[in-house]
């Protein structure tokens, strides 16, 4: 318990490990794990389970209250590390996993976001066993049929939010392949919200594919060669209109690359977050520390952009000739200067 | 014909859209680039003193950005029995309350992050004197045999200092990038690629050159320099050592790329124009645009990928770093680092020694 703790405050918080810093987190964190346990003795688990729902309601709604970013996507890493360091079957992690990015992408409807996406299956990811292949696709499956639900059903925080399943599908098999379009269908009504789920995905393939439905466009004089350009480049990517930029990328388990996903949309300006933990370890309050410090730098940026947008038109308006003409004045009539005395008289 | 520092870096002519000249000397990196938050803030800059941080904070109290206000005023007006003036009023007060605890949040944040800057400031303070290569070419060799692997390929992103700091300006930039040079030679890393934004280094070819020559011959003696070839994947040029100074002739000890922001997305349009146009002659058929084509097109026309990429920034920026070449790139950068130093470099290539990678599995 104390050592998880100490890993989920500490990871995003204080990024390099330093001795002082850790003893006092460590004290200060056993301090707080005996007020804790006291805390979990007295009040019974109606009331705790009640407690954190409003701890979490009220951070959400102070966070809403700055800049929210528009996409945020993970690369979920680290199931398997997670179910061998916990001594489970690989099965367990990967189902944690799911449970994890459920529970955030919630969070991330609540908190504004439009849209969230998440590296479920990577093209490489065929690679793996059959046996886990085949455990991921079923759970994948469940998975899907339970977001379609929640997200039919208007009693639930998931309501009203889009499915899509992105990548590469002529690598699956027919059936999950109905399933899947069935899936969207189900759910292409959402507005507010787009929950993307790259399902076997590359950033390379998009790329490649991309490429591919310009030419094809150009082939069948649908569009012109010149209107090939960066921006109806992007617009084609599987993303839709998300494929220009997306502001956070998380990535968990440490790892300091991208792996194949979301090189186009993150290589300009996009946060990049690389956090130590693994995937079903990353917790409510680590994503909402990385957010608030996104939300901290953005309202900084977003104030500079606009005073420098200020002084541009300052320039301007001083550029204008009539409007700030100097005048000149002869010599002659400026006042008379003071009689002048030298010293050596 | 001599240029003067200000006209050499002057990159204005490369975008469409000018920029007040005054501003293109205060801040680090180029005019053109918008930096993701954190790294924009951890630049500096004029626009970035504490002071003005705090005036930000406060003034972010005032600035309404509710999320659902359109909506609300489109459709919600008279829906929920109440007229729209009084629970606007109401979401407006709450709202503000928000706001308010997030502006002390943020303000509690940002002393804790000041002495964050500092206590980092201080680390890579002593790093830099662990780690001195004191120019000589030995003791970079003796760090590096340490370590079980190096990459085969180093990328590194480049930005110019305002000219008025240290190491900053054309002269700043050049040093910077010789320097680098020195260190993935003396490493026996083989290809170096230097990413600067507004291609500088691409249009300073020759003073880089003479730069990189320079400190060669600090390193390893004016007499035995070793060879170098400078290549431009945009304009596909290769020029060898320095200008009037051998012609390539012998084994090359390194290969340094020079790339730019046009080397990213718009390459890839531009691949995506000529192979449209090829397929439509019916010179290419449309199912042969495979990703191992794209691939090796690509490889030509920039360069192969990386295995390591270096930033000496304050915060990950890739500054539009070619996307199709960062597929399984590391990436390294020190919090809070501001200069090009060789703590950085050799920290950097201890990381890749460490880390392990298993595509797919």
């Amino acid at each position: 318990m104390l050592a998880k703790i100490t890993r989920f405050i500490e990871a995003p918080l204080v990024r390099s490990y330093n001795y002082i810093t850790n003893c006092f987190v460590v004290l200060f964190l056993s301090v707080f794990h005996r007020l804790h346990l006291i805390f979990m003795k007295i009040v019974p688990q109606s009331v705790r389970v009640w407690w954190q729902k409003f701890l979490q309601d009220i951070f959400i709604k102070i966070l809403r209250a700055g800049p929210i970013p528009e996409h945020v996507s993970f690369i979920m890493d680290g199931n398997r590390r997670y179910a061998k360091s916990n001594n489970l079957p690989l099965k367990k992690g990967h189902e944690a996993g799911g449970f994890t990015l459920l529970t955030l992408v919630y969070i991330c409807k609540k908190m504004g976001v439009k849209c969230v996406s998440a590296y479920a299956f990577s093209i490489e990811n065929f690679n793996r066993s059959e046996e886990e292949v085949a455990t991921l696709m079923t759970l994948f499956n469940a998975k899907l049929e339970e977001f379609a639900t929640r997200a039919k059903d208007f009693r639930d925080p998931l309501y009203g939010s889009k499915l899509r399943i992105i990548g590469d599908r002529s690598l699956l098999s027919a059936d999950t392949k109905a399933k899947l379009e069935e899936v969207e269908r189900l759910t292409k009504d959402g507005k507010d919200f787009t929950f993307y789920v790259c399902f076997p995905y590359t950033s390379r393939n998009d790329i490649q594919h991309t490429i591919y439905l310009n030419s094809k466009d150009y082939v069948e004089r649908k569009i012109e060669l010149k209107d090939i350009t960066v921006s109806k480049f992007s617009d084609k990517m599987y993303l839709d209109q998300f494929s220009k930029k997306c502001d956070i990328l998380i990535r968990t388990s440490g790892h300091r690359r991208l792996s194949d996903y979301m090189l186009w949309q993150s290589h300009e300006n996009s946060t990049i977050e690389f956090v130590p933990t693994l995937w079903p370890d990353f917790t409510f309050t680590q994503m909402c520390l990385i957010f608030f410090r996104w939300s901290f730098y953005t309202t900084i940026q977003r104030y500079n952009d606009i005073t420098l947008f200020d002084q541009s038109m300052k320039s301007i308006t001083s550029s204008i000739p009539f409007l700030n003409k100097r005048r000149y004045h002869s010599l002659e009539s400026l006042p008379e200067p003071p009689v002048a005395v030298s010293v050596l008289g | 014909m001599t240029m003067t520092e200000a006209q050499a870096i002057n990159t204005t002519f490369l975008h469409d859209h000018k920029i007040n000249d005054k501003e293109s000397s205060e801040t680090t990196g180029s005019n053109f680039h918008i930096p993701p938050p954190a790294a924009s803030r951890m630049k500096g800059g004029n626009a970035n003193t504490k002071r003005r941080t705090v005036q930000v904070i406060s003034k972010s109290i005032f600035v309404d950005n509710r999320p659902n206000k359109n909506s609300d005023s489109d459709s919600g007006k008279f829906t929920e029995g109440s007229t729209f003036w009084k629970r606007e009023n109401i979401n407006y007060l709450e709202f503000t309350f928000y706001k308010i605890v997030l502006a002390e949040l943020f303000f509690i944040y940002g002393i804790f992050r000041y002495f964050q800057l500092q206590y980092n400031k201080s680390k890579l303070k002593i790093f830099d004197l662990l780690y001195s290569p004191s120019n000589t070419p030995q003791l970079i060799r003796q760090d590096v045999i340490k370590l079980n692997k190096i990459p085969s390929r180093l990328a590194v992103i480049l930005e110019v200092k305002p000219i008025g700091d240290v190491g900053g300006g054309l002269k700043g930039l050049l040093n910077d990038a010789s320097e680098l040079v020195c260190w993935t030679i003396s490493a026996g890393v083989k290809h170096l690629s230097l990413y600067d934004y507004d291609g500088i280094l691409q249009k300073n070819t020759d003073e880089l050159r003479n730069a990189i020559f320079e400190h060669l011959s600090i390193y390893y003696g004016p007499a035995n320099v070793p060879n170098y070839a400078v290549r431009i994947p945009h304009f596909n040029k290769v020029f060898y050592n320095k200008k009037g100074y051998g012609d390539g002739k012998g084994k090359v000890a390194i290969e340094v790329s020079l790339l730019s922001n046009r080397d990213g997305r718009e390459t890839i349009v531009d691949l995506t124009r000529t192979m449209a146009d090829l397929c439509s002659n019916k010179e290419m058929n449309i199912n042969d645009i495979t990703v191992d084509l794209i691939d090796t097109e690509l490889k030509q026309l920039v360069g192969p990928e990386p295995d390591l990429l270096l930033y000496f920034g304050p915060a990950l920026d890739l500054q539009g770093y070619p996307p199709w070449h960062i597929r399984l790139t590391e990436f390294f950068w020190e919090e809070d680092n501001n200069q090009v130093t060789y703590s950085v470099f050799i920290r950097g290539l201890k990381q890749y020694a460490g880390c392990k990678v298993n595509v797919g599995k």
